[in-house]
């Protein structure tokens, strides 16, 4: 409570002032509005503003979603828990092995580099909204087939067949978290530049989530590494192919870059500041900084 | 009007066209002009007016108040760079907000490792729970095989009884029929009568014989108890 500890001068008007009464009570300014005065002037003799007749008019429309005597539609169709908490799931936009072949084909995405949101959505191979609760991309498996590309990509989700198929081809995969800020940041990099902020560290998944990223037959970015390595090979013999040896692979340096658990784009920490107008960085030098970041 | 607007932009397009292949083309052989083309990433250039800065004096009474805030500061110096004058350590939060901050994400983001743990004590919990169920339900079906015989002997018997009292009902009948005539109405309250009386002459029958049975035993003397060890 908020009260004065000193007696001042509005507590002693108070005490002295009669007692709240009817008689000495009026409405806050601005709290009243004076009534629209209906039907006087040059349209007096008119609708009032009202319209033409019937429930418009006389103001006794029925309540919304009522049928008129029909069982309504919100009635009509009994409820039951599948659609529970739709509005708060995470979406993840899809990404077929097909679309990317394509992209790839075309140069849209480059190979060479390892591929996260940024190229994907730079490419216009798909479109995220984190406002719509998307949490990133989904690798699906059509076309996985065809899928002939070497790649390092970076995904938040991907079905078995999309990763057997990538590491048939030798590449590697990775399911990374993005929570919402980061990840409008990792789509749009530019604009955030322009903020002039430092990049921010990545958050950790939720608690529901930690069990999916920390798996390595998801390849999850919170897996042991010994592990994932384990999950490939046990993957390439359930799918009948050759795991192709990375370590002997002339790209080897793109296909090992993996992010840190906090940072956002490949090659840019946490805290770093990028400004577009001088192309510099600017890295904080404070102490307290640089562990906050660090942690 | 829409006509003029696809226009232009196909003449854009064949404008970048030109450009790309101006720069990513493999020209080759003869008289034949092979044109290979990669569509690549084309960036939306930065439009930034580096020449001249709008850069809002904040003493001004006429700028408005949302471009006097830090947050604008720090838009101006990732718009301008060092041209903007804003110190860059204004760009980082001053140890007082850092300190929010690490308070603020000690408070909402546990570590991976309490995470991880409170997901193990869930696991453990659940297990629990259906270890306990599952060690019912053997512990039950365990019982089983006993209560099904048992329920099978309690059929047998009260059919068994049912059979008895059948004979006898049967048998009491045959006698009333000697002593009262062939054509007895069971519902007759003579024969009633008669098989309350024979059945409490029964009773009473069965009880002496029943406190013959005991006084007999009585009078047998129980077996003396072992002789105590010398």
């Amino acid at each position: 409570m908020s009260f004065p500890k000193k007696p001042g001068k509005a507590l002693d008007i108070l005490k002295n002032l009669p007692r709240i009464t009817l008689a000495n009570l009026r409405p806050e300014p601005g709290s009243f509005r004076a009534d629209k005065r209906l039907g006087r002037g040059q349209h007096g003799g008119n609708r009032s503003g009202r319209g033409h007749k019937g429930q418009r008019q006389r103001g006794n429309r029925p309540r919304l979603g009522f049928e008129g005597g029909n069982t309504p539609f919100y009635l009509s169709i009994p409820k039951y828990g599948y659609n529970e908490g739709h509005s708060l799931r995470p979406q993840y936009q899809p990404l077929s092995l097909k679309r990317l072949q394509y992209l790839i084909d075309l140069g849209r995405v480059d190979p060479s580099q390892p591929i996260d949101l940024t190229q994907l959505v730079n490419g216009r191979g798909i479109t995220i909204q984190p406002l719509k609760r998307d949490y990133g991309v989904q690798l699906v498996d059509e076309g996985a087939d065809r899928f002939a590309a070497k790649i390092n990509i970076e995904v938040q989700r991907a079905s078995e067949g999309a990763i057997a198929a990538i590491e048939r081809n030798g590449g590697v995969i990775t399911t990374g978290f993005y929570d919402p800020i980061s990840l409008g940041i990792l789509i749009k990099p530019v604009p955030f530049f322009l903020r002039g902020q430092p990049i921010p560290k990545r958050m950790l998944p939720g608690q529901d989530m930690v069990p999916f990223y920390t798996d390595a037959e998801n390849r999850g970015y919170l897996a042991d590494p010994e592990k994932i390595q384990q999950a490939r090979l046990a993957l390439a013999q359930k799918y009948g192919y050759i795991l192709p040896d990375i370590s002997k692979d002339e790209l080897y340096h793109m296909l090992a870059m993996r992010k840190d658990v906090r940072q956002i784009f490949f090659g840019l920490a946490p805290g770093w500041v990028v400004n577009m107008a001088e192309k510099k960085i600017l890295k904080p030098t404070d102490e307290k900084l640089l562990k906050y970041y660090s942690s | 009007m829409a006509a003029s607007i696809v226009c232009g932009r196909t003449s854009m397009f064949f404008r970048s066209l030109n450009g790309i292949s101006g720069s990513k083309t493999l020209l080759s052989a003869n008289s034949q002009t092979l044109l290979l083309q990669t569509a690549s990433y084309n960036p939306k250039p930065l439009r930034l007016n580096l020449r001249e800065p709008y850069i809002p004096d904040s003493s001004s009474e006429k700028t408005p108040d949302w471009q006097k805030t830090p947050r604008y500061d720090r838009k101006l110096f990732g718009r301008y760079g060092s041209a903007s004058g804003i110190d860059p350590a204004s760009l980082w939060p001053n140890h007082e907000q850092l300190e929010r901050i690490i308070e603020e994400e000690n408070e909402w983001h546990p570590p991976l490792e309490v995470k991880l743990k409170n997901l193990q004590e869930k696991e453990r919990q659940v297990t629990e729970k259906r270890l306990a169920k599952e060690k019912l339900i053997a512990a039950n079906m365990a019982k089983m095989p006993k209560m099904i015989a048992d329920w099978r002997e309690e059929k047998r018997q009260a059919k068994t009884k049912m059979n008895e009292e059948k004979t006898r009902r049967s048998k009491l009948l045959a006698e009333a029929r000697e002593s009262l005539g062939q054509t007895l109405d069971p519902r007759n309250h003579k024969f009633l009568e008669m098989v309350a009386d024979l059945e409490k002459e029964e009773k009473k029958k069965q009880k002496l014989l029943k406190k013959k049975q005991k006084h007999e035993q009585a009078a047998v003397p129980p077996p003396p108890p072992p002789a105590a060890a010398p």
